[in-house]
């Protein structure tokens, strides 16, 4: 089971509140898709600069693998304040601890509301349906 | 039930034309689409990532564009080029990346075979073809690749967006300066072109992967939104944007 303390969305991004913003990442289902248990296929991750506003569904980065390139897709509207620096150089992060050290980006909302995101039961049956 | 998909052909086009329609059809297509194509002029294309200024053979090339898909550059020549667009729900592209590829190349293959060539996933065994040192994409190669006779000959990356994915792939009828030291067409049963060599893919792509192709042509919306889209692919700022 997948935490249940955040949301995810259907495109495999998921989403913590934390006070006043959301910090952003990918699930393990997203990156076993890219890299197929081969966390050194993961070859570039491509994120926004702090200060870029982000629309609902827009990208919002890339990531790509050995052979594949998939877009990051941010699940809420936002300022983005914060880029976690450790990525561009340890890709292998987002694979060793998803759902902690391996966060993406953190987003500014107004009134952070995931309601329109799965939980992580729901989030299960998605990706069960996926296989 | 028959897995019903579009198949447009087209012979000659721009490099321009080309990147349009597939980011066209990756973004507004409703049907699943296979697209079979050659380029006029020939292009040199940068994968997604790629920093231009380390890809030297841009100046020798006759156009050069970026595609939307990763991996390494290509020199679109002596090729029949294919792109899949279709939702990644697809049982062919539901799941991993990498088992996407094997059942793609898996009908490439038979294809080949058809014509005396001796074509196989990679497998574990480098091929005689990679070469680190180099910008080019048929000069790495993966377990999953096609090779043949020790050397890469079918190219193919991958963009997944909202849903959807964008395959692109490029099977070698014959080398140029600019992409040497690759498996091609030279030692075939047969002599084929890129476009006498389609008929036999296709067949195999009905057959392998239980496609229904139904001959088609880009919409008027379609054509529209691929020139607007096709006409950034070759500009500086598009090309250099890394």
């Amino acid at each position: 089971m997948r935490p249940d303390d955040r949301r995810y969305a259907t495109t495999h991004e998921w989403a913590k509140i934390d006070g006043d913003s959301v910090i952003i990442g990918i699930t393990d289902f997203a990156i076993d898709e890219l890299c197929n248990g081969n966390e050194g296929d993961l070859v570039y991750c491509d994120l926004p600069e702090v200060g870029r506003m982000v629309e609902i569904g827009e990208t919002f980065g890339e990531i790509e693998s050995v052979k594949a390139v998939s877009d990051l897709q941010a699940p809420i509207t936002g300022e983005v304040v914060e880029v976690n620096p450790v990525i561009e150089d340890h890709l292998q992060v987002l694979a060793e601890d998803t759902w902690g050290k391996g966060w993406m980006v953190r987003i500014r909302s107004k009134a952070p509301n995931l309601d329109h995101m799965l939980d992580a039961a729901a989030y299960e049956e998605h990706v069960a349906a996926a296989h | 039930m028959q897995d019903i998909w579009r198949l447009i052909t087209t012979w000659g086009t721009s490099p321009e034309f080309n990147m349009g329609l597939d980011e066209a059809l990756l973004l507004e297509g409703d049907q699943p689409t296979l697209r079979l194509y050659t380029w006029s002029p020939d292009a040199l294309s940068l994968g997604w990532f790629q920093k231009a200024t380390q890809v030297s053979e841009i100046e020798s090339a006759s156009a050069t564009v970026r595609r939307l898909t990763g991996g390494g550059a290509i020199h679109h020549e002596g090729e029949l080029t294919f792109s899949i667009s279709c939702p990644q729900a697809h049982p062919l592209y539901r799941g991993p990346v990498g088992p996407s590829y094997a059942r793609i190349h898996g009908a490439i293959i038979l294809a080949l075979r058809q014509i005396g060539l001796p074509a196989r996933l990679r497998g574990e065994e480098p091929l005689t073809s990679d070469n680190p040192a180099s910008s080019m994409c048929f000069h790495h190669s993966t377990p999953l690749d096609v090779a043949w006779n020790g050397r890469k000959g079918v190219g193919s990356a991958q963009r997944r967006k909202a849903g959807r994915v964008l395959h692109h792939g490029s099977i070698k009828v014959s080398s140029t300066p600019l992409e040497g030291s690759i498996a091609t067409f030279e030692n075939a049963s047969e002599e084929h072109t890129a476009q006498s060599f389609a008929p036999l893919l296709l067949e195999h792509m009905r057959q392998h992967l239980g496609l229904q192709l139904v001959p088609s042509v880009p919409s008027r919306e379609e054509r529209e939104l691929a020139e607007d889209l096709g006409a950034r692919y070759s500009t500086d700022e598009w090309i250099r944007q890394r």
